[in-house]
């Protein structure tokens, strides 16, 4: 082959690569190649199984902020979901206090109760914005603060421990929460890319306009996807709880720019009508593998701070450079 | 043409050669100081948003250089399952002993059981853990005992002034043991001079700089005769001069219309305002005290000898008579200096 065949070719497969479905998992795997030989304990199954862990929940609340981005709006509200789904869950379940207390029936009625928690103020967002016509930016940072002032108010600050340990396994052990995230991550898979729901989703973030005129249900669409956002962070709610065996009002508070910067470095256009759960799972996993590298190099939080912003700009330029450039049907 | 997948596990393939040298690489430098008496230590803080966690974290970091010893850092930034990963990346690492700040007492169990499952020694740096079966060491300042010490000084103060005192008491995060022994240390000094001082504000921060200063400016409305306040940790004084001189009450000790001003901790701001005279008494944490003793508790864990489940630091209470004796064990004091 020749030289100017061989350019040819490479440049091909830069291309192919630059516009895959896989592009972040590449560079996941280009991460790994350079910090590995610089972190210790960075490559070891234990390791892994400590990535794993940490990567599920947050999969878990970006797959319902993936909904709501792909139909246009933002959902600011999902760690104060975590948070109020926590401590009422802890309410129902603990042995010291609970409604349920000691109850056979505490572990999957308190979940129960997390649930509908989430679908409870997911609705309150999807209605005040469908019904209302309000920006979902501001319906949805407000019911972020009313949310977590109402779960700070609901134990007056306080973090509720003795939970079941069948809960506690749900988040604890990492076998289980494999398998709630892989079932939760395949429904919603087949939802977006087999049902008409999904496909609406994508109609709605395009152009909501047209959607409405093609006779799309836009209203009820959006009100859908918020409701699975609400329930998602709630089932994040649940992992995250049984991980640290504590309800808190204050869990997960901290995670907001985690949600979307993954969801959004995966590829999941901010302005609708594009995103994937591969896409999604891909952006969790380069966070989760910046964070864990950093972490074991013992970087000071300053240092960490610094690095993780300029990985992630960097991450998220490449993404809109590949964006611009790359084909429209993208 | 090569095809995107060929491509992917080309570079998955590289990926896993290099991690395997990387690896290789720990592993040996492992062996190499397998058998030396050098000590790498886990250091993990749920914050470092106010002087006193960074006093803490620098004083063991200092402490553990001077001993030759090797410190890895985590700042959890106040996620409790950001730390939960971070010990175990610690453990991953095969620290010889861990040393914690937790958020509070009930989420850090399962960190402490992770630990104990690991084998590794867990001391917890001024918040004790709630009782359970985990097994942790703890080196806390006697919160009741010290801010009890320091509001008696407080209402001794009251007393000779001749005249009731109406006293504002700002609250820390109750999830935090800390601040509730503070609450109750505050509530015994006060018990039995009810003559002397009457609450008539209980104001709840969260440990928030916002949330005291708006409670207190409220609170001085409501009672605009409040001239006795007493803050749960000196990181919310600027909060409270701050309200303080909103309402036109911000003057030194001896001045007419002086608010009688108490804290705890002893950081860099209360050991200037006791220099300017406008902070009555504050009550210290000795913060190098519980440094080498977390340190040390560490290594005696290590070694096999018993150590108790609670260290107490006593503190001392410091004011403007005994400034300048007790100045130089201040770590505000020191703080300042830098």
């Amino acid at each position: 082959m020749s030289d100017a065949a061989t350019a040819r070719s490479w440049r091909a497969t830069a291309a192919r690569v630059l516009f895959s479905d896989y592009f972040v998992l590449w560079l996941c795997v280009v991460y790994v190649a350079v910090v590995a030989p610089f972190t210790p304990g960075f490559l070891t199954l234990e390791n892994a199984g400590n990535l794993l862990a940490t990567l599920l929940p947050l999969f878990v609340v970006a797959l319902g902020q993936t909904l709501v981005l792909i139909t246009g709006g933002i959902d600011l509200s999902v760690t104060s979901i975590i948070g109020l789904c926590s401590i009422t869950g802890a309410l129902a379940m603990n042995d010291d206090t609970g409604w349920l207390a000691r109850s056979p029936m505490a572990m999957p009625v308190g979940a129960g109760v997390m649930l509908a928690a989430g679908a409870l103020v997911g609705g309150f967002n999807g209605t005040a914005i469908t019904r209302f016509r309000m920006p979902p930016f501001i319906v949805t940072l407000a019911s972020m603060m009313g949310v977590s002032g109402a779960a700070v108010w609901l134990t007056q600050s306080k973090t509720i421990n003795r939970l079941p340990d069948a809960f506690n396994a749900l988040g604890g052990k990492t076998t289980i929460a494999l398998v709630i995230a892989l079932v939760v991550g395949i429904s919603v898979h087949v939802m977006l890319s087999r049902s008409m729901f999904g496909r609406w989703l994508y109609a709605v973030g395009h152009n909501a306009r047209t959607a409405r005129v093609s006779g799309v249900p836009v209203n009820g669409v959006i009100l859908g996807a918020y409701i699975c956002s609400g329930v998602l962070a709630a089932v994040a709610a649940i992992l995250y709880t049984g991980q640290a065996e504590t309800g808190s009002p204050v869990l997960g508070q901290r995670i907001l720019l985690d949600v979307i910067g993954a969801t959004v470095i995966g590829g999941t256009s901010l302005f609708g009508g594009r995103g994937k759960v591969l896409w999604t799972l891909f952006g969790v996993l380069f966070l989760k593998l910046v964070d864990n590298s950093l972490n074991l190099l013992s970087l000071s939080l300053f240092t960490l701070t610094i690095v993780k912003g300029v990985v992630i700009l960097l991450a998220a330029l490449l993404d809109s450079l590949r964006t611009r450039l790359g084909p429209a049907d993208r | 043409m090569t095809h995107p997948m060929k491509f992917f596990l080309r570079v998955c393939l590289l990926a896993a050669c290099t991690g395997l040298v990387g690896c290789q690489k720990s592993e040996t430098t492992s062996a190499g100081t397998a058998g030396a008496k050098p000590l790498t230590i886990g250091v993990a803080f749920e914050t470092l948003q106010t002087e006193y966690w960074v006093a803490g974290f620098e004083a063991i970091k200092a402490d553990l250089k001077k001993r030759g010893h090797t410190m890895l850092e985590a700042v959890s930034d106040g996620d409790t399952n950001r730390q939960f990963d971070q010990v175990k990346n610690f453990i991953t690492r095969k620290v010889d002993g861990i040393i914690l700040v937790p958020k509070d007492a009930k989420t850090c169990l399962p960190i402490i059981k992770a630990a104990n499952a690991a084998n590794v020694p867990i001391v917890l740096f001024n918040r004790p853990a709630d009782k359970s079966d985990a097994k942790s060491v703890a080196v806390v300042a006697d919160n009741f005992a010290l801010t009890r010490e320091t509001v008696a000084y407080l209402v001794s103060e009251a007393k000779k002034a001749g005249r009731k005192h109406k006293a504002a008491i700002l609250i820390g995060d109750l999830g935090d043991i800390n601040a509730i022994g503070r609450r109750d240390g505050f509530d015994a000094a006060i018990k039995g001079s009810e003559s002397v001082v009457e609450v008539v504000a209980r104001i709840p921060t969260e440990w928030n700089q916002e949330k005291a200063q708006a409670g207190l400016v409220n609170a001085l409305q409501a009672s605009p005769d409040i001239n006795f306040i007493f803050t749960s940790s000196d990181f919310l004084l600027p909060s409270i001069v701050s309200a303080l001189k909103t309402a036109g009450k911000y003057h030194q000790i001896g001045m007419p219309g002086h608010v009688i001003l108490g804290g705890f901790d002893g950081d860099a701001t209360a050991y200037q305002l006791l220099k300017d005279g406008y902070l009555d008494a504050t009550g210290v944490q000795d913060v190098y005290f519980e440094a080498a003793q977390c340190i040390q508790a560490v290594i005696d864990l290590r070694a096999g000898r018993t150590v108790p489940d609670l260290i107490r630091d006593p503190g001392f209470v410091i004011h403007q008579a005994n400034l300048q004796q007790k100045a130089a064990q201040m770590w505000g004091a020191q703080m300042s200096k830098k």
